[in-house]
């Protein structure tokens, strides 16, 4: 049999199964005690029959005309009688006898004091002259019957009481635990960048140590995060600042220089630093991505993030105009980091814009229910290579700059945010194109 | 237009302050938040352009301040790209726009022009004074259809009067908006450029208010 792994039902089994035997095993010796209490009053009473009747036996013997003819106490109803008896005098004759006492069940000689047969329980008692003999005798079956009955009148109330206790026991094991299973959901609920600590108020003293450890790793662990984002933020603003510093002293060297010569490699330097500059935004959202710190300790109205990353869209020149926003009235409201939302969008619409048609927008879907689809017409894309596109440093089959890291971002933020993506191409309305769907929480 | 430039980078600072002189306007620096809050306790600014870490604080708690005490010098922010919760932030705090790092200059100076324009009440860069057309936005100049050529001197004091019409500005509030604090200014200087855009643009483009100052004329 399979352990069950439940705390509460273990408990219930084991303190059901506890109960049940504790029950059984009194019950039986309740019945064997009564079984045999039963019998010393049965036995009690057959001796105090005994010395009831034999007095009355002799003194009726006595009186008697002739003393070969067995008779009944005179006036004594016929009845329904448990108790036989046989009056037998000191020759062996029987003078007296119970009605309809059947001779056969009484032994030839009997020794004073109770004894057995197969079917009878026997008690004889001699007179004090030791002429007469009184042997009484109680039916073994009707002892039977009536510890039988006593048994079942004993046992019959356990076919409610056992399962009544065994759903006690569970109903009790479950209220005790109600604690525990308050822990239990509120950690099962919590966001997965929830680290503020459990409350210990109404948990079990038992448990509190638990609960106290588990905040106290949470805490850690919070700690551990901000200081793992503030070291990305300040390595990325380390890193940001002198790519800029560079290139804004390149853009004066080129509005500064005179000669041709001079211009035409400083314009080169300005191209060499975008693109440093890109690559390292690009690895810095990479590291970002597959790091801690992808959903926020609460939930964020995302379409503001959403206007911005849109307007920055816009500022670029050659962007401009070339993204569509489908916005819904109201909040969208997600677990994301915002940040790591507008890296998430900013990969998408940046990857619509590089491989789409140029000539026709990148249009992005924005749903109350966190659902963000970016849908760029453009070049058809093999099953094969859309299989490979989420993975870091892969590129489709274009020409267009890249560093193919694009898309990778978006499927790491996706996932590690608790959400889901989905590429399809040809997009879901379209023979071509590519459609990126992202499913938020 | 007077700017101040909070930025610790010595490198980038230096060309963004070349960038503006450049443009014409006057710039000053600070590298530090104290710093940049003695200048601005001390001088009446157009624009500020604030970076966000500097090495004795944030700037988002320093424009809060700011904007706590009454300060309405427009600020334009210089952000990262993958901060925009600190552009939402500083946005919300009171800054009127921002700049994402790396910037290109030519970007810079379209920001700062219509910050500019907006805080003066005409957000639109077209303007026309008499047979003058002006586009703010390229720094253009037609008069009666021909381009006319200014130094951007010139222009950042033709677009202050432009900006601001009847507006009367006195010598020392042109030589702000031209030269930064550490500037050595000659003392006929405004004369010099207002003599200059007259003879460009017409005698009548600026008039005088002796003893007063300057204001813009009929074009």
């Amino acid at each position: 049999m399979k352990y069950p792994r439940s705390l509460q039902t273990r408990l219930s089994l084991i303190l059901g199964l506890g109960i049940a035997i504790v029950w059984t095993v009194a019950t039986l010796s309740t019945s064997l005690t009564i079984t045999k209490e039963m019998n010393q009053v049965f036995d009690s009473a057959l001796q105090e029959t005994a010395r009831r009747i034999l007095p009355l036996a002799m003194q009726e013997i006595s009186g008697r005309e002739s003393e070969n003819t067995e008779f009944t106490l005179e006036g004594v109803p016929p009845s329904e009688e448990a108790l036989t008896y046989i009056v037998r005098d000191n020759r062996g004759r029987v003078p007296l006898r119970s009605r309809d006492a059947p001779l056969g069940i009484f032994p030839p000689v009997a020794t004073p004091g109770f004894s057995n047969t197969p079917t009878h329980r026997l008690y004889t008692e001699t007179n004090a002259r030791g002429t007469l003999s009184i042997l009484i005798a109680d039916p073994l079956s009707h002892r039977q019957d009536a510890t039988h009955e006593a048994f079942i009148a004993l046992i019959s109330p356990l076919a409610f009481l056992l399962p009544a206790s065994v759903l006690g026991v569970w109903l009790i094991v479950r209220f005790s635990f109600r604690p525990l299973r308050g822990f239990q959901s509120d950690i099962e609920s919590r966001g997965g960048g929830d680290l503020s600590p459990i409350s210990p108020a109404k948990i079990p003293a038992e448990i509190k140590p638990v609960v106290i450890e588990v905040n106290n790793l949470m805490g850690r662990l919070a700690r551990a995060i901000d200081s793992e984002r503030s070291f990305t933020a300040n390595s990325a603003h380390e890193l940001r600042t002198p790519i800029a510093a560079a290139l804004a002293q390149t853009q004066r060297l080129i509005a500064e220089s005179t000669t041709p010569n001079t211009r035409q490699r400083a314009l080169q330097i300005e191209t060499a630093l975008r693109r440093l500059a890109s690559l390292s935004e690009k690895l810095m959202q990479l590291a970002k991505s597959e790091g801690a710190g992808l959903i926020a300790t609460q939930k964020t109205d995302l379409v503001p993030v959403l206007a911005l990353v849109i307007e920055d869209f816009e500022r670029l020149g050659h962007a401009a105009g070339r993204v569509v926003t489908h916005l819904p009235n109201g909040a969208v409201m997600a677990n994301i980091d915002p940040n790591a939302f507008a890296i998430l969008l900013r990969n998408l619409i940046e990857n619509g814009l590089k491989h789409g048609d140029p000539e026709k927008p990148v249009e992005v879907y924005f749903s109350t229910k966190a659902e963000l689809r970016v849908v760029s017409p453009g070049p058809a894309i093999n099953p094969e290579t859309l299989k490979t596109l989420t993975r870091p440093f892969v590129r489709g089959d274009t020409l267009a700059s890249g560093t193919g890291l694009g898309l990778a971002i978006v499927k790491s933020i996706a996932i590690g945010s608790g959400g889901s993506i989905t590429l399809h191409a040809p997009m879901r309305n379209g023979t071509l194109g590519l459609e990126v769907v992202v499913a938020l929480t | 237009m007077r700017v101040l430039l909070v930025e610790d980078d010595t490198i980038l600072g230096a060309a963004v302050r070349d960038q503006i002189s450049a443009d014409g306007h006057s710039v000053d620096w600070a590298q530090r938040l104290d710093e940049a809050d003695l200048q601005l306790r001390s001088a009446s600014f157009d624009l500020i352009l604030l970076d966000l870490m500097l090495p004795d604080g944030k700037g988002i708690p320093f424009l809060q301040r700011l904007r706590g005490r009454g300060e309405v010098t427009p600020v334009i922010i210089l952000t990262a790209l993958d901060q925009i919760s600190d552009r939402i932030e500083g946005l919300n705090a009171g800054a009127d726009d921002y700049l994402v790092k790396p910037f290109n200059l030519s970007e810079l100076t379209a920001r700062l022009n219509a910050v500019a324009r907006r805080y003066a009440g005409n957000p639109n860069p077209m303007m026309q004074i008499g047979d003058l057309a002006l586009d703010l936005a390229n720094r253009l100049i037609l008069k009666a259809g021909k381009k006319i050529t200014l130094t951007a001197r010139e222009w950042v004091l033709f677009e202050t009067f432009a900006q601001h019409p009847g507006q009367l500005f006195s010598k020392p509030q042109l030589e702000d908006r031209l030269y930064s604090f550490d500037a050595e200014v000659g003392s006929n200087t405004i004369e010099v450029h207002i003599s200059r855009l007259r003879k460009k643009l017409g005698s009548t483009a600026i008039s005088t208010e002796r003893g007063l100052g300057y204001r813009l004329g009929t074009g």
